[in-house]
C-alpha cells in the first residue's frame, strides 16, 4: 500500500513537474519577447539615424564588454556543472559551482557599473540621445535580469543547504538553470548589437 | 602596459577556456532526451557562439572601439 501510495505521489510529481517546466518555458518566451521588441526599436532607430552613434558620442569599449561577456558565459558553464553535480548527488561541488556562478553574476553587474560610470563622464546618458536611451534601456533591463538572477541563486542555494532539493526532485534548480542560460544567451546577443555590429 | 592589450589577452584566454567547457558540456548532454535537456543544448550552442564572437573580437577580426 505505501509502495502504491509512493508510486501515485511519484506520478503526481512528474505531473505538475511537466506543467512547471512548461509554464517556466513560456515565461521564458515572453521575456524573450520582451527583449526582442526593445532590439527591433533599437534597430529601427539605428537605420533611420543617417549617421550611428550620433557625431560626438563615444562607443562603448568593446574590449572591457568582451571581457565582461566572458565572465557572464563562464557563469552558465558553472551553472550547468552545478546541476550536474546536484544530479550525481555532489553537494558539496553544487555550492562551490553556485558560489562560483553567483560571483561571476556580481563582477558583470560590476563590469556594468564601470562601462556605465565611463560612458556617463563621455556625456553619453540614458536622456541625451536615442543611442544613450537604447543602450542603457537593452543593458540596464539585461543587467536587471542578471540582479533578479542573483537573487535566485542565493535563493535555490539557501534552500538547498535547507535540504529542499533532493537528487529526483529539483525543479526550483532546473528553473534557475535554465533562468541563468537564458539570462546569457540573451547577452549574446546584446553584445553582438551593440558592440560588433 | 595598454589596458585593451589586457582585455584583450583576458577576453582571447577566458573565451578559449569557457569555449572549451561549454562545447565539452554540450557534446556532454547531447544523448539526453529530456525537454529541459534539449533547451540546456540550444543555450549551449549559443553560448558556443558567444564564445566564438568574444575570442574574433579580441583578435581584431570583428567589434569596434
Amino acid at each position: 500500500m505505501a509502495t502504491h501510495a509512493l508510486h501515485v505521489d511519484d506520478a503526481l510529481y512528474e505531473e505538475v513537474r511537466g506543467h512547471r517546466l512548461l509554464g517556466f518555458l513560456l515565461f521564458l518566451i515572453s521575456d524573450s519577447i520582451l527583449f526582442m521588441s526593445f532590439i527591433f526599436g533599437y534597430l529601427y532607430n539605428r537605420a533611420a539615424a543617417p549617421v550611428w552613434p550620433p557625431p560626438g558620442l563615444e562607443r562603448p569599449d568593446v574590449f572591457l564588454a568582451a571581457v565582461n561577456s566572458i565572465v557572464l558565459f563562464g557563469s552558465g558553464v558553472t551553472m550547468h556543472f552545478a546541476m550536474e553535480s546536484m544530479r550525481h548527488e555532489n553537494r558539496k561541488r553544487f555550492v562551490g559551482f553556485v558560489l562560483a556562478t553567483i560571483v561571476l553574476g556580481l563582477m558583470f553587474l560590476g563590469g556594468q557599473v564601470i562601462e556605465y560610470t565611463t560612458l556617463i563622464r563621455h556625456d553619453v546618458t540614458w536622456n541625451g540621445t536615442t543611442f544613450g536611451a537604447s543602450f542603457f534601456t537593452l543593458t540596464g533591463m539585461h543587467g536587471f535580469h542578471v540582479f533578479i538572477g542573483v537573487i535566485f541563486l542565493i535563493t535555490v542555494l539557501i534552500q538547498t543547504l535547507k535540504g529542499v532539493y533532493t537528487t529526483q526532485r529539483h525543479f526550483g534548480l532546473t528553473a534557475a538553470t535554465l533562468y541563468w542560460h537564458f539570462v546569457d544567451v540573451i547577452w549574446v546577443a546584446l553584445f553582438s548589437l551593440f558592440y560588433v555590429y | 602596459m595598454d589596458i585593451h592589450l589586457i582585455e584583450k589577452i583576458l577576453a582571447f584566454i577566458g573565451a578559449l577556456v569557457v569555449g572549451f567547457f561549454a562545447v565539452k558540456s554540450l557534446i556532454a548532454e547531447w544523448p539526453k532526451i529530456n525537454l529541459e535537456d534539449h533547451v540546456t543544448k540550444v543555450m549551449m550552442v549559443l553560448l558556443t557562439i558567444g564564445c566564438i564572437i568574444v575570442l574574433l573580437v579580441a583578435v581584431n577580426v570583428w567589434g569596434r572601439v
